[in-house]
């Protein structure tokens, strides 16, 4: 275990469930993405893309953004600046505590 | 979760957004309109080749945009690429006008000397195509290796193999250029064929099409 427990106390659980992980890690490496562009990537169905969204939506970590592409509605997903640092914040928190774990 | 990872995710993205195989199409179509360019200028006395290049990005881009939302987007959803993933891109785009321009200067600066200037044209005329080869395969590893294309590598080593062909077959260039846009396109047209296969539309994007009675 780690020699700073505190360290793995840090890690946002939120963020550390697989699937939000999986779209947490997507959203970061891009501006926005739809709906449908998260469900081809990440091999998910639409409602437990939908279930797990709307806990990250909660916790102010996506944003939805209602768009015009072509004169048709569109629905954009993004990470919002509390996300993209929650999600900064994450990979340092499992860094230490990898990194601290005795070999 | 490291940099490594991220990096890996991004080049997926780049990947899945770009095997529609359209951004092939459209590099084949500007090489083949390049040679093609060319060949009409060795039987016209218009050097519309000089044009073609100038041209073709303002024309192609807003084009390749619009199927790219018709034909892409309906199918595998839509995204845009963080300005991480631009900004790699617009870094290779600013290295490769720099080092040109360098290029371009160290050329006029040496040429300034007569005996440089006969040194330096008679090393890069008759080497022409094995220094345009070797550039060819540089640029396309850096765009392969940045957006995770492996096949801008054999696009880069096609080319580069053809050009030393060339060179010592002597093959005018402008049909080496037709030969690599053709492979291009067919590839890029085999997979967009199977791109609108694997990604047949959803039933709620047919809307406007007319079903059979």
């Amino acid at each position: 275990m780690s020699k700073n427990p505190s360290n793995l106390r840090n890690i946002d659980r939120l963020i550390h469930e697989p699937a939000r992980l999986m779209i947490m890690t997507q959203l970061y490496v891009v501006e926005s993405a739809d709906f449908l562009f998260l469900q081809n990537q990440l091999q998910m169905t639409p409602g437990n893309l939908s279930s797990h969204l709307s806990k990250l939506e909660e916790a102010g970590y996506v944003e939805i953004v209602k768009e015009f592409i072509e004169r048709k509605p569109h629905t954009a997903l993004k990470l919002t600046k509390k996300g993209r640092s929650a999600f900064k914040e994450y990979q340092q928190n499992l860094k230490q505590v990898l990194t601290n774990l005795p070999k | 979760m490291n940099e490594s990872s991220l990096r890996e995710v991004e080049k997926r993205t780049y990947m899945s957004y770009h095997q529609d195989g359209l951004i092939d199409i459209f590099v084949g179509v500007y090489v083949l309109l390049f040679g093609l360019g060319i060949l009409f200028s060795t039987v016209t006395s218009f050097s519309t080749w000089f044009v073609i290049p100038a041209i073709f990005p303002a024309v192609m881009v807003p084009i390749w945009m619009s199927v790219k939302k018709r034909i892409t987007m309906p199918r595998i959803g839509y995204v845009k690429i963080g300005s991480r993933g631009v900004n790699k891109l617009m870094a290779i785009f600013i290295g490769l006008m720099v080092a040109g321009l360098g290029a371009f200067m160290v050329l006029t600066f040496a040429s300034r000397s007569q005996a440089w200037a006969l040194t330096l044209r008679n090393l890069i005329i008759p080497n022409g195509m094995i220094i345009m080869g070797i550039g060819a395969v540089i640029i396309s590893a850096l765009f392969a290796y940045t957006m995770g294309l492996k096949r801008l590598y054999a696009y880069g080593l096609l080319t580069l193999v053809l050009f030393f062909t060339g060179h010592y077959i002597i093959i005018p260039f402008a049909y080496l250029l037709v030969i690599i846009a053709f492979v291009i396109i067919i590839n890029g047209s085999v997979l967009l064929m199977r791109f609108i296969r694997k990604y047949p539309l959803a039933p709620g994007d047919k809307a406007n099409v007319e079903e059979p009675l």
